[in-house]
């Protein structure tokens, strides 16, 4: 058995949150160079440029900075065999939805891993989770899904699932367990509304902690080839003199997409 | 509209009466909408809601290895219009309507499960064309809301009861077979989509879990048996 253990310590602006561009607060506002940019004839001075760049990063940098807080995520891998993908062959993504349960991976999280893995240059074939239950029923309801992969060999062995697998070319199952929590949240904000106006006045913050775990298994030897988990944490604060300015920590998200691009490399490692 | 009424022009100061009267005048007459939006607000802030759902009729057809023969489905009034109705202490009126969507359920299920499927109008009296006819029951309905639960969950429990009658309309036997769906509050916009998910996933279990039980019941087994040995 291959074994291979690699660790990833990130901490990272997520890359779907409000950009320079097209943040609320990313307006661009007309400055005294903007005259320049009217006439394409007119060749800015590089001195200008470099200062328009410089003002341009630094707004950048300070948008970012009120609306995102940070994000720390670590992404751990264990790899059990060796994994290819070939032309037409299809991943799915499935978040374990067992039977009673307090810890129910969100919908949302299924489906950001599956857009994730789907885009990009290097992107999966990757079927819709509730096409592939639907077109595969009664097998991986929550009353008969496979809990692990051992279980997965017994329920392949049926002959019309093992043929609508063949037809759908399914070379890897993801499983997906885990969830966001908020653990911790102090302070209070109060908000009044008067006749001349109205403001708000506090401090909140809250953290937020993900932790997922994806594990891979290879439908055609019915083995697990590995897992990936990816935890993030962070921490959001809404301070408030008037009016609240949001500092979100875009921790779910963060993960989604660690755990994304990290599962993208081990199924199909270029 | 305030700014379009006439100005006040006394010589003396109005009486308190005339005052309001004016006052009235230059109130905005109520819009048409402004009720069943103030009553809409009343509802979310006092919290008793509610929610009246019905389950969709997609469902999936099973893929699993046929029963080689064909058979009948029975589907009486009582099914047909089954409706959960259940009052809530402050958290107002629940209806879960789960009638409309037996027939889909049952023809998929069936189609899925059989080489051959067809409604029969009546129970009794003979059916040469099929095996067996099924006639299915829902005995018990029961949910739960997050805060009744104090979870994150909305649960669905079905209990359904299945008769077999054999095709001259003789009773074989009876079991039951108890369903359960839950949906994740956090996916869902409210209650009424949360707890329709619920009873969606109910429906989806007990259509899973009969393909699993079908041919470990006791009754089935033996017509089965009977059924396949006189074929054979």
């Amino acid at each position: 058995m291959n074994r291979r253990r690699t660790a990833m310590r990130i901490t990272q602006k997520p890359p779907n949150e409000a950009s320079p561009q097209t943040g609320p607060s990313a307006v661009r506002k007309q400055t005294n160079l903007d005259f320049l940019s009217t006439d394409p004839k007119f060749k800015r001075p590089k001195a200008l440029v470099r200062a328009s760049g410089h003002c341009r990063t630094l707004a950048a940098v300070l948008a970012c900075a009120l609306l995102t807080g940070c994000v720390t995520a670590t992404v751990q891998e264990i790899r059990e065999t060796d994994t290819a993908m070939t032309g037409g062959d299809t991943v799915v993504v499935l978040g374990r939805r067992s039977q009673p349960t307090t810890d129910e991976t969100e919908l949302d999280f299924i489906t950001c891993v599956a857009d994730n893995l789907d885009r990009g240059a290097q992107g999966l074939n990757v079927i819709e989770e509730q096409q592939f239950i639907d077109a595969t029923f009664p097998w991986f309801e929550p009353r008969i899904a496979p809990l692990n992969n051992a279980d997965l060999p017994e329920i392949i062995k049926q002959l019309p699932l093992a043929r609508r697998l063949d037809q759908m070319q399914l070379k890897y199952l993801v499983w997906i367990e885990g969830s966001t929590q908020r653990i911790d949240q102090t302070g209070s904000m109060t908000c009044a509304v008067t006749p001349g106006g109205g403001g708000c006045f506090g401090f909140l913050s809250w953290e937020n902690d993900s932790s997922y775990e994806a594990s891979i298994w290879d439908v055609e030897t019915g083995q697990n080839a590995g897992k990936i988990s990816s935890e993030a944490s962070g921490t959001s604060y809404i301070p408030a003199v008037i009016v609240p300015i949001p500092i979100i920590a875009r921790v779910r998200s963060s993960a989604c997409s660690s755990l994304a691009n990290q599962l993208k490399a081990f199924i199909s490692p270029s | 509209m305030t700014k379009s009424s006439p100005p006040l022009q006394c010589a003396h100061p109005p009486s308190r009466v005339f005052q309001r009267d004016r006052l009235r005048q230059a109130v905005p007459a109520r819009r048409p909408g402004a009720l069943p939006v103030f009553l809409a607000f009343f509802a979310l802030v006092v919290g008793c809601a509610g929610a009246k759902v019905a389950v969709p009729i997609q469902f999936p057809t099973p893929l699993v290895e046929k029963v080689p023969l064909p058979i009948g489905l029975y589907l009486d009034e009582a099914l047909l219009s089954y409706k959960h109705e259940e009052s809530l202490e402050q958290r107002g009126d629940w209806e879960i309507e789960l009638g409309s969507a037996q027939p889909s359920m049952f023809a998929n299920l069936l189609t899925g499960m059989f080489i051959g499927y067809r409604r029969v109008q009546q129970l009794e009296g003979s059916h040469p064309d099929v095996a067996g006819v099924l006639f299915p029951s829902i005995e018990e309905v029961q949910f739960s809301t997050p805060e009744q639960s104090r979870s994150d969950y909305y649960e669905v429990w079905l209990h359904y009861r299945f008769k077999l009658h054999d095709n001259r309309g003789a009773a074989l036997g009876a079991w039951d077979l108890t369903a359960y769906g839950k949906a994740h509050k956090q996916n869902h916009g409210g209650d009424a989509s949360a707890l329709q998910q619920a009873a969606m996933s109910a429906c989806r279990d007990a259509m899973a879990f009969f393909t699993q039980q079908f041919t470990t019941v006791p009754v089935v087994q033996a017509w089965l048996a009977k059924e396949l040995g006189a074929a054979a």
